[in-house]
């Protein structure tokens, strides 16, 4: 194999490169030290805070300054054999750095809304986690052989179920419990498919399956035989890291999973582990194989259809907030697939057009989710029910806490694509795009139905807000790190709104 | 004329089009954001932005002028979403300008209305930023030159239009047995509405992405232009199925028009005037801005369909008109008729037919907001629409109330002489006209110009039957023989539209002149027949 003549060269390594994946590395191994120095000293607490937002924020800075320099450049390469040109395990390229800077931003905010809930009572075991969780996830836009890929993929995996457990009680075991043996599943499939993948092309690194799976026919072709078996690895991938953006019929666990975690876990797991299963999912099918676009393409269609479906019909019926949230989410990583499956195999503008699309939605789609996650933390921590509040408990929200309502309703507005939501709407427009252009009509009817069986959901909870209630007017006071997600995710929004163009103009380029 | 064009020009440039469509909307959020203003303060600067957005609607019409070539004026064009092809394009033509200009009237008037007429449920602060909200989002959907802003401004009205009806609509309905408070019924109503808009909405996005992708532009004015040049017939046919199809649900068509009457019916009196009078324009107005332009060939081939529908529509619902108890459903139901000539009009693909349409659509803006206007006072006072409840002899009981009824009656059944008539007799007429080998409708032209016009005559007999039952008649048989009569806002409110439709009535050719360029030039870029 090409990736033997790799092992006895020293690799050489881009530091600059891998910056954004080493800040939340040190700011570990950080809170690590200071764990062992002392836990017990009360003004620790906030030592361990201040040192994990540094550690998202040092990476967010190394994504600015990669993305200022304009480059798309590569490290940890192995020569490869002949005439070949070196094949890289990392790459930096507009996908690597727009999924970089969405995990930092989706985390961010997320460890804002963690640090006053019950969940952080434990800083280090938290906040470790939680960063180690980043790291897998930010590694993961960069990979590109699939042994890195795999570690990088459980990276992201499986510190999220141990957050999920960290609520302590039967439901967060219950819900942690079910992440995990669909992880472990999942796991099973994915590594299935990477070894048929291995088996058909005789390669790990991305760069030489695209080149084995292309269909120039100037190159020496793969016989049907060996090719059919590289097609059964993508759709067993497909099927391995469908679990991680909740992909019917690998969803089945979202909903309990969410109940059952802490709320700033559920926003965590609901944007940066969905960002991290886009990720791979790009990186694995997009990226590593474009020639098979013609097996996958459709059965990802098959998928969202079903994920947008199916996500929102159940949504409808729920009336606990946080189980609508999950089951709208459901529904949204099918808006996110819908895209992928208008891509062709020998039609690299068309496949970077479907992924361009797919990324720009969940773009939308974090900041609308983060900034009704932050409201959702928000009442959650001051009303009775806690984490299992239902939706009535927004009744009248509008006059008591005029901001947050205003953001809550603005984000559901994103989420369901309707005005003021204007971010929402040109994500919708970003998706229909490539299925129009791939005269999916089956698909575009499919989706037209669901922008109106989102709406219903929505749209409900929405008018809560401003229904008129009785009871006592009582103004919350809320925390500074709720202040500052709930303020930021809303901006996002209004400001996307403003500028779609950044949901509308990823990836310009050559997808890499 | 001229100086006043040159002098409005100089001072705004094109940005008069853009601040008319922002104006009513950012107010609209002032109003909902200030929570400390009384309902007093709220309603009136409503109604004085309503006033400052119909003078600018004025003004810009005005500039526009003198709409001889059918060419679009006034326009704006900054790039806003590159990636998309998208761009903040306004314009405006004789299409355009009569629908802004019905729209800023009855947006002053709806406003006007409810500085004294408030809603039981209290909140008028909140429901004057919902109309506000509405005439911004249809004002946007009438000058927007663009497809996907024009999808978005058509979205626009969807949420505040929502919330007039479901927290300010009829709450005389039974939730359950013995339980009134309607809440159910608004619900119902406003679901409904949003949930028929949006799926048309997006059924028209497709079709529009389609024709964009096809085209690699989403400006209505370079599509226009194109007239359809480099889309083959069937990606025509397939565009204009979705973007008509879309359209249909708005305007609307027989078969998608069940939203309809609930939402009317529920909505609170200035939600259903705006909804008759500027949202159902919406999607007529789309398929002459969008279908008829840029899809030529495949809008001829739609076209029979949606004629078929239209007449059905006529048909339909003016026989449902007979056996209606309840006075607001019933003008409900006349708007699916009324709307089915305009649709009529347009599949003719005439100039007769187009004009036709286009000034049907400006007289039902006007006597269907009259009619909801007074209904809605009538409602007010007997605390229900019921025909049999509200009782005979208002022309003795509340005189002016009577008459304001009685002649938004006549005016809509199409009496010559007032604005109903000119509308429905040319969409007939090219609706003839289009018959042949290379009309839209072919042979099925003529007789479904002959269904029309028995259409016409239902709609003098249904009007009478309401007339004789509740304005004729002893007032002494009447169950509400007490109730005060319209006061003189209410008449002041309604008299413009009164004054409009005998004007438009006597003097057709003022509409006439302003969209017959712009039509002829539709035509002749889509080929159309002449």
């Amino acid at each position: 194999m090409n990736y033997a003549s790799g092992l006895d060269t020293v690799q050489s390594v881009d530091w600059r490169l891998l910056a954004p994946v080493l800040g939340p590395v040190v700011a570990v191994a950080a809170i690590l030290v200071l764990d062992a120095i002392g836990p017990e000293r009360p003004g620790f607490r906030r030592l361990h805070d201040v040192l994990a937002v540094l550690g998202l924020v040092g990476a967010g800075a190394g994504v600015l300054l990669l993305v200022a320099d304009g480059t798309t450049a590569s490290t940890l390469c192995v020569p490869g054999g002949g005439l070949e040109l070196p094949s890289c395990s990392y790459l930096v390229s507009p996908l690597t750095l727009t999924l970089q800077g969405l995990v930092i931003a989706g985390a961010l905010v997320c460890l804002l809304l963690a640090v006053d809930g019950r969940a952080a009572i434990d800083r280090a075991p938290h906040h470790v986690l939680m960063l180690v969780a980043v790291t897998g996830a930010l590694s993961l836009a960069g990979a590109r052989d699939l042994i890195t890929i795999v570690v990088a993929f459980e990276t992201a995996s499986l510190p999220a179920i141990a957050l999920v457990a960290l609520r302590r009680d039967a439901p967060g075991a219950q819900g942690a419990f079910t992440l995990l043996l669909t992880a472990v599943g999942s796991l099973g499939l994915l590594l299935m498919g990477m070894a048929l993948l291995v088996l058909s092309t005789g390669s790990v690194h991305l760069d030489r399956i695209v080149a084995a799976l292309a269909t120039d026919p100037n190159l020496p072709q793969l016989s049907g035989p060996v090719r059919a078996v590289a097609a059964l690895g993508a759709v067993l991938i497909l099927a391995g890291v469908g679990f991680k953006m909740s992909a019917v019929p690998f969803h089945l666990w979202t909903p309990d999973t969410y109940a059952g975690a802490p709320l700033p876990i559920a926003a965590f797991l609901s944007v940066v582990s969905k960002t991290a299963g886009l990720a791979a999912l790009v990186v694995l099918l997009p990226v590593g194989l474009p020639g098979l676009a013609g097996v996958w393409a459709p059965v990802i269609g098959v998928v969202a259809a079903l994920t947008v479906t199916f996500g929102n019909l159940v949504a409808m019926r729920q009336t606990v907030a946080v189980r609508l949230l999950a089951w709208s989410t459901v529904a949204q990583a099918g808006w996110v697939l819908l895209p992928l499956s208008a891509a062709r195999p020998g039609t690299p503008s068309a496949v970077r057009a479907a992924t361009a699309a797919s990324v720009g939605y969940l773009v939308a789609y974090a900041a609308a989710s983060l900034a009704a996650f932050s409201v959702v933390v928000i009442v959650g921590r001051r009303h009775p029910a806690a984490e299992e509040h239902s939706i009535e408990a927004y009744r009248g929200l509008a006059r008591r806490e005029p901001v947050a309502s205003a953001v809550l309703a603005f984000a559901l507005a994103c989420l369901a694509g309707l005005p003021p939501g204007i971010v929402g709407l040109m994500a919708k427009v970003v998706v229909f795009r490539p299925i129009v252009g791939a005269t999916s009509w089956w698909l575009a009817g499919i989706a037209a139905v669901n922008v109106v069986f989102g709406l219903v959901y929505y749209v409900r909870w929405g008018a809560l807000l401003f229904s008129p209630a009785s009871g006592r007017a009582l103004t919350w006071r809320v925390s500074v790190g709720e202040g500052l997600a709930l303020g930021a995710s809303g901006a996002a929004c209004v400001a996307l709104s403003v500028w779609p163009q950044a949901v509308a103009g990823l990836l310009p380029t050559v997808l890499r | 004329m001229s100086g006043i064009a040159d002098a409005i020009e100089n001072v705004t440039g094109a940005w008069i089009l853009p601040i008319m469509v922002g104006l009513p909307l950012i107010v609209a959020v002032v109003l909902v954001i200030a929570r400390r203003l009384s309902d007093d303060v709220a309603t009136l600067v409503a109604a004085s932005t309503a006033t400052v957005t119909f003078v600018l609607a004025i003004l810009a019409s005005i500039a526009a002028g003198p709409y001889r070539d059918g060419e679009m004026v006034l326009e704006l064009d900054r790039s806003w979403v590159p990636a998309l092809g998208v761009g903040f394009h306004f314009g405006m033509d004789g299409v355009s300008a009569p629908l802004v200009l019905l729209t800023g009237l009855l947006g002053v008037l709806v406003c006007v209305h409810s500085v004294r007429v408030r809603p039981a449920s209290g909140r008028a602060r909140l429901l004057v930023a919902c109309y506000l909200a509405v005439v911004g989002g249809a004002l946007a959907t009438f000058t927007v030159m663009d497809a996907v802003l024009f999808f978005i401004a058509f979205e626009l009205v969807l949420v505040p239009m929502w919330f007039a009806i479901a927290f300010w609509g009829d709450d005389t309905q039974p939730d359950a047995p013995g339980r009134p408070g309607g809440e159910v019924a608004r619900r119902d109503a406003a679901n409904r509405f949003i949930l028929f808009t949006a799926i048309g909405s997006a059924l028209m996005l497709v079709g529009l992405l389609y024709v964009a992708l096809q085209t690699g532009t989403t400006d209505l004015g370079k599509l226009a232009d194109l007239a359809g040049e480099g889309l083959s017939h069937d990606v025509q046919v397939i565009a204009a199925c979705f973007i008509v199809v879309g359209l249909s649900v708005k305007a609307p068509a027989f078969g998608v028009h069940t939203w309809l009457p609930p939402a009317h019916t529920i909505a609170p009196t200035g939600g259903s005037v705006l909804l008759a009078g500027v949202l159902l324009k919406m999607g007529t107005y789309g398929l002459v801005r969008v279908a008829v332009p840029i899809l030529p060939d495949g809008f001829r081939t739609v076209a029979p369909f949606l004629a078929l529908f239209a007449v059905l529509g006529i048909v339909w619902a003016g026989l449902a008109c007979f056996v209606e108890r309840d006075l607001k459903r019933l003008i409900a139901l006349s708007s699916v008729a009324h709307m089915g000539f305009v649709l009529l009009g347009i599949a003719s693909m005439t100039p007769q037919g187009l004009q036709g349409a286009l000034f049907a659509n400006i007289a039902h803006g006007l006597i269907t907001g009259l009619l909801f206007l007074t209904v809605g006072s009538l409602k007010d006072r007997h605390h229900t629409a019921d025909l049999a409840l509200i009782g005979a002899g208002l022309r003795d009981r509340v005189p002016r109330l009577g008459w304001l009824l009685a002649f938004g009656a006549v005016a809509g059944l199409g009496l010559p002489g007032l604005a109903g008539f000119w509308g429905e007799l040319l969409a007939i007429v090219g609706t003839w006209q289009s018959t042949g080998a290379s009309s839209s409708l072919g042979t099925a032209g003529r007789p479904f110009a002959v269904v029309a016009v028995v259409g016409t005559v239902i709609a003098a007999v249904y009007l009478l039957r309401v007339l004789r039952l509740v304005w004729h008649g002893a007032a002494a048989d009447a169950p509400q023989r007490v109730v005060p009569d319209a006061t003189r806002h209410e008449v002041m409110v309604a008299a413009p539209l009164v004054v409009a439709t005998v004007a438009l009535g006597l003097l057709p050719w003022l509409l006439l002149d302003l969209t017959g360029p712009a039509v002829r030039v539709l035509l002749i870029v889509s080929g159309g027949n002449q």
